[in-house]
């Protein structure tokens, strides 16, 4: 009999524990003290201050609501998000992560339509709100907004003699990158760095051409390329192959003085700043100017990548929810943004003085007007075939960048897999 | 492995001569108890372990013959497309370019492992002083992670200022292989990683079936005159059947399902030529939500699996005859 007793309060402690482990974040809508309780999930929040200030400042303005944020490791969100949505969770509000994980999302119809949150303040100054918008609603809205820029090294720039970047074209960046190039084996300064990613060559090609990424044509990407090939084998850029097999990366490149230019998006401002505080970096003078354009460009365009939140169909706590989505990307959240060095996607002269005025943030009118780009478009536009073109493109990339492909035959070979496999052309 | 299991003694019950029919029903009846008894017992002990894998493991292998014939993003109820996805499978270059390097992995994977793996069971199957010590550091690299092993051998392997390709050109060597850098030397470079992480695990199988082999077959060779090379030809490799056997199972399906060293090393590249199945299953269920498709892949890649192992099977029940 005792046995039994012990058996059975075995198993419902294993039955409790699973079912609290599945509905993990969904808890009572209201605490003891009538709150309202608000789940919203967030990944790595340790690692990633936004959260964090976003959370208290919001709570700080709407004292009958205290959020529960439920973490989730970064390498894992985006599977682990699509599977407990599908499972029926009702965590209220999801943070969309990568751009991908909003299509798929919405996609499936996990979101709710929060239209009704885009006000005319918000579509006046809120950048990047677009890449949210599905057949005319919106289902979730940016928080952050980061464009590509030019981050530069000031010292090395000193100390070659050169001028520090404007507004340059692609001829031009190559030009100085090769100049400020110096040294050999441990003492080398590379004149720029970029990522192995396609984006840095594809993508910012199709968005500053206005050509079509997911058309099937990509010869207009050559000219881009030749950007890359000739930095690598001029030297003044770490080839490809290395770059990948050492699996180098461009912050503490950056951080360390060993490159002197890095085009990336501003989320490497936090970085730098970071750096420079658990005193890994070695960086003292550095600017951002914006990115390199097609010679001829009348104006500054780049691409960017949102990071925002929505709110789950399931959400227990609706209200709320929109309260705490419409809240991160307002004059507000932006300032709370800006205190801990993100690029708030509201942008206002508040939110800009305040990230300028970090310690160790550059001074100059220049690198502030660089984060504001003239046109700022979402990198990879969203449409059912683009995982596939998107991967296709990796592939050639690979290819192209490692000298395994010419690039005319690597090109054609791109838009050739992309009209057969995935546009049935 | 070959240890036969403790038998268990029962003690014997002996039935009395005469009984009423009352007392033989009960006494069955209690027999049966017994014996249900005896079952639950055996259940309870594998029930933890079988309630895990049934739920981790058979539930998701049934379901997915199931979802093969659907389109399914996880999200929403999966829809019923027939053969859809097996249609598309065989138009589906990323498939046959898949297959084609799972094959060129396996084929280059299993019988290096298995030789070397053979090679130093024999070398260290001797009293040799320090054998432990010797032993043990060839079984190291299997304890390593292998997302570790693979970023080391990456830097091993960088093309321009890595150190095996310094030691190339010190040697003489002026246009050393580009490694994972090129198109014809990633996978074998691949394969290479592979084979060192895995031959210390297969040299211990071997090694425990070189200890099965009785002392006197070799020293009655001997007294023949038997040479060193027939005594392995024609005592070793016999009497080696069944671990040989085992381990060539054991390579096959780990060849075939190869995903973890290639997504760290290569993530397929460069362009496609080391991309394996489990990595499309992979790319296209968990990464893009067309778990249809991936499953239709995945019953592709068990169908593969398991007719190596028929045929491995059968070819090593015609040894045994």
């Amino acid at each position: 009999m005792k046995r039994k007793l012990i058996a059975s309060a075995a198993i419902a402690a294993a039955v409790a524990l699973t079912l609290a482990g599945c509905s993990g974040g969904a808890g009572a809508p209201t605490s003891s003290d009538g709150k309202t309780v608000l789940s919203v999930s967030v990944w790595s929040m340790a690692k990633t201050p936004e959260f964090g200030a976003l959370i208290n400042a919001f709570e700080a303005a709407n004292p009958d609501i205290t959020v529960q944020p439920v973490d989730i490791a970064a390498a894992d969100y985006s599977t682990k998000i699509t599977t407990v949505l599908a499972g029926g969770d009702s965590t209220d509000v999801i943070g969309m992560k990568a751009i991908q994980d909003f299509t798929k999302l919405s996609g499936e119809g996990a979101l709710l339509d929060i239209s009704d949150l885009v006000t005319a303040d918000t579509s006046a100054k809120v950048t990047g709100l677009d890449s949210y918008k599905v057949d005319n609603k919106y289902y979730a809205l940016p928080y952050r907004w980061d464009s590509w820029v030019l981050f530069y090294n000031k010292d090395i720039f000193d100390a070659a003699g050169q001028p520090y970047p404007t507004t340059l074209t692609w001829p031009q960046y190559v030009d100085l990158a090769k100049k400020v190039t110096s040294g050999d084996g441990d003492s080398k300064i590379w004149g720029t760095f970029q990522v192995t990613w396609p984006t840095i060559v594809q993508n910012i090609a199709a968005v500053q051409t206005g050509k079509d990424f997911l058309g099937g044509d990509y010869s207009f990407m050559k000219d881009q390329y030749n950007v890359s090939l000739d930095l690598q084998k001029s030297g003044a850029m770490m080839d490809y192959s290395t770059s990948t097999s050492t699996k180098a990366g461009y912050a503490p490149l950056f951080t360390t003085g060993k490159a002197a230019m890095v085009p990336i998006g501003s989320w490497m401002i936090s970085g730098i700043q970071q750096a420079m505080k658990d005193g890994t970096g070695t960086i003292k003078n550095w600017g951002i100017a914006p990115m390199p354009q097609i010679p001829g460009a009348t104006s500054v365009t780049t691409m960017g990548t949102p990071t925002g939140f929505a709110v789950n169909k399931n959400a227990k706590n609706v209200d709320a929810a929109k309260k705490f989505v419409a809240f991160t990307s307002s004059a507000a959240g932006a300032q709370a943004l800006a205190a801990v060095g993100n690029s708030p996607a509201y942008q206002d002269a508040a939110s800009t003085a305040t990230l300028f005025s970090l310690p160790g943030m550059p001074t100059d009118a220049e690198s502030k007007t660089a984060l504001s780009p003239d046109k700022a478009v979402l990198d990879t536009p969203q449409a059912p075939t683009t995982a596939a073109i998107v991967q296709i493109g990796t592939d050639e990339h690979q290819l192209i960048m490692a000298g395994q492909t010419s690039l005319d035959d690597g090109l054609k070979e791109m838009g050739d897999r992309a009209n057969s496999e995935v546009l049935n052309k | 492995m070959t240890a036969s299991p403790p038998t268990i003694r029962h003690p014997k019950i002996t039935a009395p001569q005469f009984t009423t029919p009352q007392l033989s029903k009960e006494r069955a009846l209690s027999a049966r108890r017994r014996a249900r008894r005896t079952a639950l017992i055996g259940w309870s002990f594998i029930l933890p372990n079988f309630a895990g894998f049934a739920l981790f493991t058979l539930i998701p292998v049934v379901a997915c013959f199931f979802i093969a014939f659907t389109q399914w993003d996880a999200y929403n109820p999966p829809v019923l497309v027939g053969v859809n996805n097996f249609t598309r499978l065989l138009g589906d270059s990323n498939f046959w370019i898949s297959v084609r390097n799972t094959a060129y992995y396996a084929f280059g994977h299993i019988p290096l492992t298995l030789a070397i793996a053979l090679g130093l069971a024999l070398l260290l199957n001797r009293a040799l002083r320090g054998i432990g010590i010797f032993r043990t550091a060839l079984f190291f690299p299997y304890l390593t992670s292998l997302v570790a092993v693979a970023i080391v051998f990456n830097l091993l392997f960088a093309p321009d200022n890595g150190p095996i390709n310094q030691i190339l050109n010190s040697v003489g060597i002026a246009n050393p292989p580009r490694w994972t850098a090129s198109t014809e030397w990633a996978m074998p470079t691949v394969i290479i990683t592979s084979v060192w992480r895995d031959m210390g695990y297969y040299m211990i199988l071997f090694l425990a079936g070189l200890q099965t082999i009785p002392r006197e077959y070799y020293e009655a060779a001997e007294v023949d005159g038997a040479n060193a090379w027939q005594r392995f030809r024609n005592i070793t490799l016999p009497s080696l059947r069944p671990t040989t056997y085992f381990v060539l199972i054991l390579l096959t399906i780990s060849s075939f399902k190869v995903f973890d060293l290639i997504q760290v090393m290569t993530e397929g590249g460069p362009g496609r030529a080391t991309l394996v199945l489990s990595q499309l299953i992979y790319r296209d269920g968990i990464v893009q939500g067309d778990y249809g498709y991936a499953s239709a892949m995945s019953l592709a890649l068990f169908v593969i699996v398991l007719s190596f192992t028929i045929v491995q099977f059968k070819l090593s029940e015609r040894g045994n005859k």
